[in-house]
């Protein structure tokens, strides 16, 4: 695991990939090394840093992606930065995705700005699972999806829903991926995306084994040290808080508790 | 060029190689940010709060950002003084700097548990009792909030420690200058001033409390000209010394805590967005001391008090 450090890395683009949406590629090998599901803390002129996750890792060239939508001054702010510049992140931060296992059909859910660091994970181990491969990516309208096209280029059964039917099928990524459930009870299921999705992808892959899921909560340091960024998780006596910087983003659905 | 300044100050009988410290509850127990910062580079830790038992914290969120600020309700989440002097203290006393421990309680019975607990332990520099928790007896009123009470759990804990004792002053009271007296009266060798000062935000999605605490701790720039005020009123009163701490960013508002009466200072926020915020600050302190025209950061401490030169 690469340790976590502060990296005043190269802009080496920042482009629009959606509306309101932008990524951006840094230039660093120490950030290219990352886990998907990992993230970088970007300093910007607020009294704290902003939580992104890693969108592409290109190790050969030593680039890692971000990709954020503008919901705030942070990223606001961080969309205007140029090309050429540097950004100050820390990372790369926190618990990522486990590999794959090679032999088990593997289902990407993504919805929204949980859609990047599932396409990072693609990347990075789509070679390596030599079972099929499904994708499953949702926002709520067409022109807010993102990273449609870097799934299709890899994979052939990527599979789009919108909340308005603008693009792809009408309704969320539950509707397929309970039909790639019931298809394949012995997969394993990668997601990320807003709470109440992963709440909903937990419910409804009760009993898989392998399903892990990114989460987000506020958070202050992004070290582990401010105990600001819980969330509940299974204990060995009871439930306990867990940091989602720190022994998260990424979890097994099983550690959790709704 | 800067001259190399020794940055040596004493609190009370308490030796630091520099006046920066880390401020309780911001900086873990230490490892978190052992890869990040310079440890023993520090004038020292303030630990996270400790209590006799696990605490388990305030539901999320636990943060939210403010303007030049940060509100907090962590709750004092903590793994209790056992598994603090088994899992964190050895490593703060390898750490290379002083070790402060930030001790929590909800009656005055707790606290002196966690103490009298931290007497088998060599490697404590100094016990910091951080009298801002609810006084369970007294209706969840703070003991930081009455002198008597202030008082009260300051000589129960003087009663079972030789230690340098520092009493953690709250900014949310009328008059903290009769708190600091009634704690010093009480056997406070020093007092640390200020903890964060009391405030909410509303998520407007949510149309609620932006907190899971519903109301939370104001820290960051946005609260250092409370501190200061603080830190100025409880200097001219009490004769021990003050270690400031409210918003520190910088070498300069250091020099602002000690011109107004602190011995040191202790930081926070800051750290959160540049971890190298405290090493930084020791770096600068020099040149800034040459520019202010002090030869050491003692000459410094109550420079804007009344009655100086
Ligand atoms: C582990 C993790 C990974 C993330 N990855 C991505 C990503 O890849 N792409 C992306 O677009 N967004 C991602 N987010 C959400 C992103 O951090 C927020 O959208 C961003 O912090 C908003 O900042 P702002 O200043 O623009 O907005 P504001 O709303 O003005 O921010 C105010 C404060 O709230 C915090 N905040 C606001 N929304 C969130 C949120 N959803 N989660 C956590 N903190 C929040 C901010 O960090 C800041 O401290 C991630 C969050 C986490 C926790
Ligand atoms: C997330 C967070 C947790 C804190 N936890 C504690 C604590 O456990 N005990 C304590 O005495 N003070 C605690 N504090 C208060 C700080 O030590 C400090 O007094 C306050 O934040 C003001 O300094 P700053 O503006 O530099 O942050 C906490 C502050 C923050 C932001
Ligand atoms: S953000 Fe500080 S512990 Fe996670």
């Amino acid at each position: 695991m690469t340790q976590p450090a502060i990296v005043k890395a190269k802009i080496h683009s920042v482009r629009p990939v959606a509306v309101g949406h932008f990524e951006m590629l840094l230039e660093s090998s120490q950030l290219a090394a990352a886990d998907p599901g990992q993230f970088v803390h970007v300093r910007t002129p607020g009294t704290l840093r902003r939580p992104i996750s890693f969108s592409r890792l290109d190790r050969v060239h030593g680039r890692a992606g971000i990709l954020w939508q503008v919901v705030g001054a942070g990223t606001g702010w961080l969309s205007q930065q140029p090309t050429g510049g540097r950004l100050d992140v820390l990372g790369p931060l926190g618990r990522g995705f486990p590999a794959p296992e090679a032999d088990r059909p593997w289902c990407l859910i993504g919805g929204g700005v949980g859609i990047p660091p599932l396409f990072a994970a693609l990347q990075i181990w789509g070679d390596s699972v030599r079972a099929p491969i499904t994708a499953v990516l949702g926002a709520r309208r067409g022109d807010l999806l993102v990273m449609v096209d870097d799934f299709r280029n890899r994979i052939g059964d990527v599979q789009v829903t919108t909340d308005d039917g603008s693009q792809g099928g009408q309704g969320t990524v539950l509707g397929p991926l309970a039909h790639w459930r019931a298809r394949h009870p012995n997969g394993q299921i990668y997601a990320c995306g807003p709470t109440p999705m992963l709440a909903e992808v937990a419910q409804l892959c009760r009993g898989v084994e392998r399903v892990y899921l990114a989460l987000e909560q506020r958070m202050g340091c992004g070290v582990g040290a401010c105990l600001a960024c819980v969330v509940l998780a299974q204990g060995k006596q009871g439930p306990e808080w867990r940091r989602v910087c720190h022994d998260g983003p990424v979890f097994a659905a099983k550690e959790l508790v709704w | 060029m800067v001259k190399p300044v020794n940055l040596e100050v004493a609190v009370g009988t308490v030796r630091l190689a520099n006046p920066v410290l880390a401020a309780s509850g911001t900086f873990g127990f230490g490892p978190e940010y052992a890869g990040l910062a310079n440890l023993a580079r520090l004038g020292g830790i303030a630990a996270k709060g400790v209590s006799p038992h696990p605490w388990p914290g305030n539901p999320p969120p636990r943060v939210w950002e403010t303007e030049s600020g940060l509100l907090n309700s962590i709750g004092l989440q903590n793994p209790g003084v056992e598994a603090f002097c088994r899992e964190y203290l050895p490593f703060l006393a390898r750490a290379g700097t002083r070790v402060v421990v930030n001790v929590i309680g909800r009656t005055v019975d707790e606290y002196c548990r966690v103490v009298e607990r931290l007497e088998a332990e060599a490697a404590v520099d100094a016990i910091e009792l951080n009298i801002s928790c609810p006084n369970i007896k007294e209706g969840g009123l703070s003991f930081g909030q009455d002198p008597v009470h202030a008082a009260e759990v300051t000589a129960a804990v003087r009663a079972v420690t030789q230690r340098p004792l520092w009493v953690k002053l709250s900014p949310n009271v009328t008059e903290p200058e009769r708190i600091a007296e009634a704690v010093a009266a009480a056997g406070a060798d020093a007092l640390t001033a200020i903890n964060t000062v009391l405030g909410m935000a509303i998520d407007l999605k949510r149309r609620r409390p932006a907190l899971g605490g519903l109301s939370g701790g104001l820290s960051g720039p946005a609260i250092k000209p409370i501190a200061l005020r603080v830190v100025y009123q409880v200097a001219q009163t009490v004769g021990i010394p003050v270690i400031g701490i409210g918003g520190i960013r910088t070498a300069e508002d250091v020099a602002e805590f000690m011109m107004a009466g602190a011995s040191a200072v202790m930081v926070g926020t800051a750290t959160f967005s540049d971890p190298s915020t405290m090493e930084r600050i020791i770096e600068d302190l020099p040149g800034c001391l040459q520019r202010l025209g002090a030869k050491s950061p003692s000459d410094l401490i109550g420079a804007a008090l009344p009655g100086r030169p």
